[in-house]
């Protein structure tokens, strides 16, 4: 319990999870996210909109059949169900809205870009810095080099917007 | 070979893992970037490097033997589009995929709203791709390279090591002391700068002793004197 009396250097914390990644790719494949918000977003629209008419959306029958027994979809919901764990025991749970309509608005656009950005790139930031570019993939690099570009663009933007 | 239960139950528990050392240590992906362009800070980024070396070092060793799960993806432009695009909408949206479910956890509705409209994009985009059919799916890459896609083919450490002959893990030292020379260059930036907020040199006990003495003798002349003491960096 002492262990969420106290913070942990990130170092640290991502030390640890590299090692564990390493196991996790002998086991399955290194650690992403991304895939498995896509699953979900086929499984939600699925349930809204029925199997036959997802199947009519080549996407989903060709590149994401949507299914529970997908392995990334459990990485995800575990990240939401540890950081949940750890705040409670911690005594760090509670709840934050947003106050401005401005930050409501830059959450939604930022949210979406995210979106986009991993299904066209068909991965996302984890599987940049800590999947692909280990492995020396050079999509990888290619995309290190996107997502900073894109971070300095956002942080100049966000600047400009919120003057911070 | 692991059964499609046991791959989900292992991503769980890795995922849980993940959470909690993410929350403990407030780490965060958008930070590393975001922080070291706007604030010059570097917490977040040194821990995104030691990951990173620490994994290009594990992988390219598992490679060498015939181990692991590698990715099998073909390089394409579409890569740099989609992260570009990524990068800006997390620095927007204030976490990336790992602290927007981190933040959830926490009780943080603006990350759990991101969260929502990042799986929007995902289905938008999925509508997108049925149109267009670009750019190739994992389950529609060739490993060759196909111009008209902007696709290169597949290269990452087990090409070349199928290729050169060379163990992987050769690459993955080379790749390796690349980031520990950025790590370094970080840390001596973050020795640099906590030198240059300590210009004057520690007071000796003599001046001290001096600064005692004038406290006692002029009361007004010590109050300024303590003042200036305490606005100066130390």
């Amino acid at each position: 319990m002492e262990f969420f009396k106290k913070s942990l250097d990130p170092i640290v914390a991502l030390a640890i999870i590299a090692v564990m990644d390493i196991f996790l790719f002998q086991i399955v494949g290194a650690w992403t996210v991304g895939g498995g918000e896509t699953m979900i977003a086929g499984l939600f629209v699925r349930a809204l909109i029925g199997a036959k008419a997802l199947n009519r959306i080549p996407f989903w029958h060709m590149v994401f059949k949507p299914t529970w027994a997908y392995w990334k979809i459990y990485i995800s919901l575990g990240m939401g169900f540890g950081a949940l764990v750890s705040a409670i025991l911690s005594k760090e749970f509670y709840w934050r809205v947003p106050k401005h309509l401005s930050e409501w608005i830059m959450i939604t656009i930022g949210g979406l870009l995210m979106g986009i950005g991993i299904r066209l790139s068909f991965v996302c930031n984890v599987s940049t810095f800590l999947g692909l570019t280990p492995e020396m993939n050079l999509g990888g690099y290619l995309a290190v080099s996107g997502l900073v570009i894109g971070a300095w663009v956002g942080s100049w933007a966000y600047k400009r917007v919120l003057g911070v | 070979m692991i059964t499609v239960v046991g791959q989900c139950v292992a991503a769980f528990v890795f995922g849980t893992s993940v959470g909690v050392l993410v929350q403990r240590s407030r780490w965060c992906n958008t930070a590393a970037l975001r922080d070291a362009m706007l604030f010059k800070s570097y917490r977040n980024t040194k821990a995104l490097l030691m990951a990173m070396m620490i994994l290009t070092l594990g992988f390219t060793a598992m490679i060498s033997v015939g181990n692991g799960n590698p990715m099998r993806f073909d390089v394409g432009i579409n890569q740099f589009i989609g992260l570009f695009l990524f990068g800006i909408g997390m620095v927007f949206a204030g976490a990336c995929t790992v602290s927007s479910w981190v933040k959830t956890g926490e009780g943080n509705i603006g990350a759990l709203w991101a969260l929502l409209f990042l799986i929007v994009g995902l289905f938008l985009s999925s509508l997108m791709w049925s149109f267009s059919y670009w750019p190739p799916a994992g389950q529609t890459m060739t490993g060759q390279p196909n111009v008209a896609g902007l696709q290169f083919g597949w290269a990452d450490a087990l090409t070349l090591q199928r290729d050169t002959g060379v163990p992987a893990i050769f690459f993955g030292v080379i790749q390796f002391l690349g980031l520990f020379a950025i790590y370094r260059r970080i840390l001596r930036r973050e020795r640099a700068t906590v030198e240059g907020m300590n210009p004057t040199p520690a007071p000796t006990p003599a001046a001290d002793k001096m600064r005692m003495d004038l406290a006692s003798a002029t009361p007004s002349t010590a109050r300024f004197d303590t003042n200036a003491n305490a606005r100066s960096p130390s």
